[in-house]
């Protein structure tokens, strides 16, 4: 019998087929015509070929947008929204619209020419991650902005494009998304209730339980959701509760780079390099004089984490219409084969 | 500069990018190749499927044989199954219940060469007539709460097999997507006291620069506030909440609408992969009189990455206003 599972946050109902469970081998990846490597403009050496850097990260005291850079964020080569001007809020009819101003950042995570960041070193996934906590930083500073999203399209069927060189990206938006307040609110209904973290008891019920859990180090777990959209999503959670990724102690920094790498070479191995994407979920900006109504509880009830989610099944009709998603394979069992993928991590961890 | 645009029903902003607006040129699109191997849609292959629920077919032709002209039957390889109790229970602080459910599909004609832009009037009159009679017909379950009609054309929007065909899905739960449209007219409606939806299409119809055509019954528009580059919508004139209430005129109105805008999206972005959806009143509560049944057609043109699925917030190309016009514009085949 299959189940319907709902997800406690936001109150999405997943179809879990337990029956008919799809194993790794069932999902082809797919990878599209890319830009020659000889043409990537993220490369070292062609720093030339992208707008001036916004924040580098260099050790061999080379100059700015110069050759010499461990990581190096840039304004994104196609921004969406940006960043100079005022909102404009405005009314048309029935219609609210507003202007699109934002900030739309690239972090290049390594000088060399990698698609996969699961094939940088640890040291190159930390420079990344600390990068992206820099610019949140200073992008929350500015009032306009009402959240940040750091996300990872990785494949072209994840929406990285012809570019294939590795990056993370950063979005900054005049208002808070949908999806973020549908999860805010889920938070805080459950905090309400019980005055305790949901996500932290999810994690207390998830260890004693061992089903759903990939890896685990010091301070962060790696889970499968109970109730997963997808097959093989990834949840990468801190143990210690916060709201905000930004304010992630360095402790806690280098051990998320350590387990980053630990997922991404498992799921690499598993699923035979498949297309993801990763998106971090945070508190949104909390600029002083908005903080009032439901955001009172915000930083006891809200618990930042990482949603990994490899790309193997099309979204159709039904998904859209319905916000209901079929998941092919439980979670228990995408959990038990990245769990076991130990060999390859292993070997891969040692390099 | 782009423009940010908020859904007046359910709250989503989405980016619109007026500065360099994508015409139809800028997507790649899906081949449909008819491959080869055995339709279990075709005549003569009825065996192949879950025996027939619903069917039109000349008198004293049997069930299951060939000679009919529309069949559902059961999806052979349900998401969810009708037998069983729903059994809701807890598990710590998670909540779940059994996969209950109607999974049928409409095989909407025998003929495994056209597809739904092709069928004739009388054709699409039937599909139609058969989308109202089952959704009617599951309503004796009380175990089910929301019926959802929808259509998967081409690989890349989902569909697995080539043959036209649409599909029904009863579910023992309102879905996420459709509370939220339920509760944001809902809301709409008690300021106002009017449905959010009679004034989009009276602000669409009067700017005239979102409307990809009209008829007696129906309006196609282009929304405001597209999630996707040429996303259309279909709505009835006449305020209604509950798809299955349509009625004959409507009916013969609904088949003209949906063909011509099939025909236009083909001929603008040379024969997409697409989706469409019926959105309308769940079973249970019957009462909605902020809510207005349409239908929404998106065509699979962009990838889906990880800014829309963390945020819920679409980046759309193709300004609605230019998509409309383009496929207004679109010459017909006669």
């Amino acid at each position: 019998m299959p189940e319907l599972r709902k997800d406690p946050l936001i109150g999405r109902w997943v179809i879990i087929a337990t029956e008919r469970a799809k194993r790794p081998v069932d999902f082809v990846a797919s990878h599209d015509e890319s830009l020659p490597a000889d043409e990537c403009p993220f490369c070292e050496g062609r720093e030339a070929h992208t707008q001036k850097e916004i924040l580098t990260v260099r050790s061999d005291g080379s100059g700015p947008n110069q050759p010499g850079w461990k990581v190096r964020v840039i304004p994104s080569i196609k921004p969406v929204l940006r960043i100079e001007g005022q909102l404009n809020r405005r009314g048309k009819g029935m219609f609210d619209l507003m202007d699109g101003v934002g900030a739309h950042e690239l972090i290049i995570e390594s000088p060399h020419h990698i698609s996969n960041a699961a094939d940088l070193p640890q040291e190159q996934l930390h420079a990344s991650l600390h990068a992206a906590i820099q610019r949140m930083t200073d992008l929350e500073r500015d009032l306009r902005f009402r959240y940040v999203l750091w996300f990872k399209n990785y494949g072209s069927t994840a929406g990285a494009g012809r570019v294939q060189h590795t990056r993370s990206q950063l979005i900054a938006t005049p208002v808070i998304p949908l999806r973020v307040k549908e999860e805010l609110a889920g938070a805080r209904h459950y905090f309400e209730d019980k005055e305790r973290c949901l996500v932290c008891d999810l994690l207390i019920q998830e260890r004693e339980a061992k089903t759903r859990i990939v890896f685990e180090s010091t301070h962060i777990i790696a889970l499968c959701p109970f109730a997963g959209r997808f097959p093989f999503e990834l949840w990468i959670v801190p143990k210690r509760h916060r709201c905000d990724f930004n304010k992630m102690q360095p402790e806690e920094l280098t051990d998320l780079s350590y387990v980053m790498k630990q997922i991404l070479v498992r799921l690499k191995a598993v699923l035979n390099d498949p297309p993801y994407n990763a998106i971090l979920h945070t508190a949104p900006f909390r600029h002083p004089g908005t903080r009032v109504g439901h955001w009172r509880t915000l930083e006891d009830d809200y618990h930042w984490h990482i949603e990994l989610i490899p790309r193997l099944t099309r979204v159709a009709g039904f998904e859209w219409g319905s916000g209901f998603y079929i998941n092919p394979t439980p979670p228990e069992e995408s959990a038990k084969y990245l769990r076991e993928a130990v060999v390859e991590a292993e070997v891969a961890a040692a390099h | 500069m782009s423009e940010l645009r908020r859904d007046p029903v359910i709250g989503r902003w989405n980016i619109i990018d007026t500065d360099e607006p994508a015409g139809p040129s800028a997507f790649e699109v899906e081949h449909h190749a008819l491959g080869g191997g055995k339709c279990p849609f075709c005549y003569g292959n009825e065996s192949l499927t879950p025996p027939e629920i619903y069917v039109l077919r000349p008198p004293q032709s049997p069930p299951n044989s060939s000679g009919w002209t529309l069949r559902v039957v059961s999806n052979k390889f349900p998401a969810l199954k009708i037998e069983g109790e729903l059994d809701r229970r807890g598990l710590g602080v998670f909540d779940l219940c059994n996969g209950v459910g109607a999974h049928e599909v409409i095989v909407e004609t025998p003929d495994h060469q056209r597809q739904m832009a092709d069928l004739t009037h009388e054709e699409l009159v039937n599909v139609i007539r058969a989308f109202k009679g089952r959704s009617l017909d599951l309503r004796g379950d009380k175990r089910l709460k929301y019926s959802l009609i929808f259509k998967n054309f081409g690989l890349s929007a989902g569909a697995s097999l080539e043959h036209t065909h649409s599909q029904l899905i009863a579910l023992p739960i309102v879905p996420k997507r459709v509370q939220e449209e339920l509760k944001g007219a809902q809301r709409y409606f008690e300021f106002r006291e009017r449905c959010a939806y009679c004034d989009m299409l009276s602000q669409d119809v009067q700017e005239d620069e979102r409307v990809v055509c009209e008829n007696r019954s129906f309006v196609a528009i282009c929304p405001f506030m597209s999630n996707f580059p040429f996303e259309t919508w279909i709505l009835p004139k006449e305020h209604g909440a509950d798809f299955a209430q349509i009625g004959p005129e409507a009916i013969t109105d609904f088949a003209r609408i949906l063909k011509e805008t099939l025909l236009r999206l083909r001929v603008t972005l040379s024969n997409p992969a697409y989706n469409f959806i019926i959105h309308t009143a769940p079973i249970e509560p019957r009462v909605w009189e902020a809510y207005h049944w349409h239908m929404e057609l998106m065509p699979k043109l962009t990838k889906i990455a990880g800014f829309e699925w963390g945020t819920g917030f679409y980046i759309n190309p193709t300004p609605p206003e230019l998509a409309a016009k383009l496929l207004r514009e679109a010459r017909l085949p006669l």
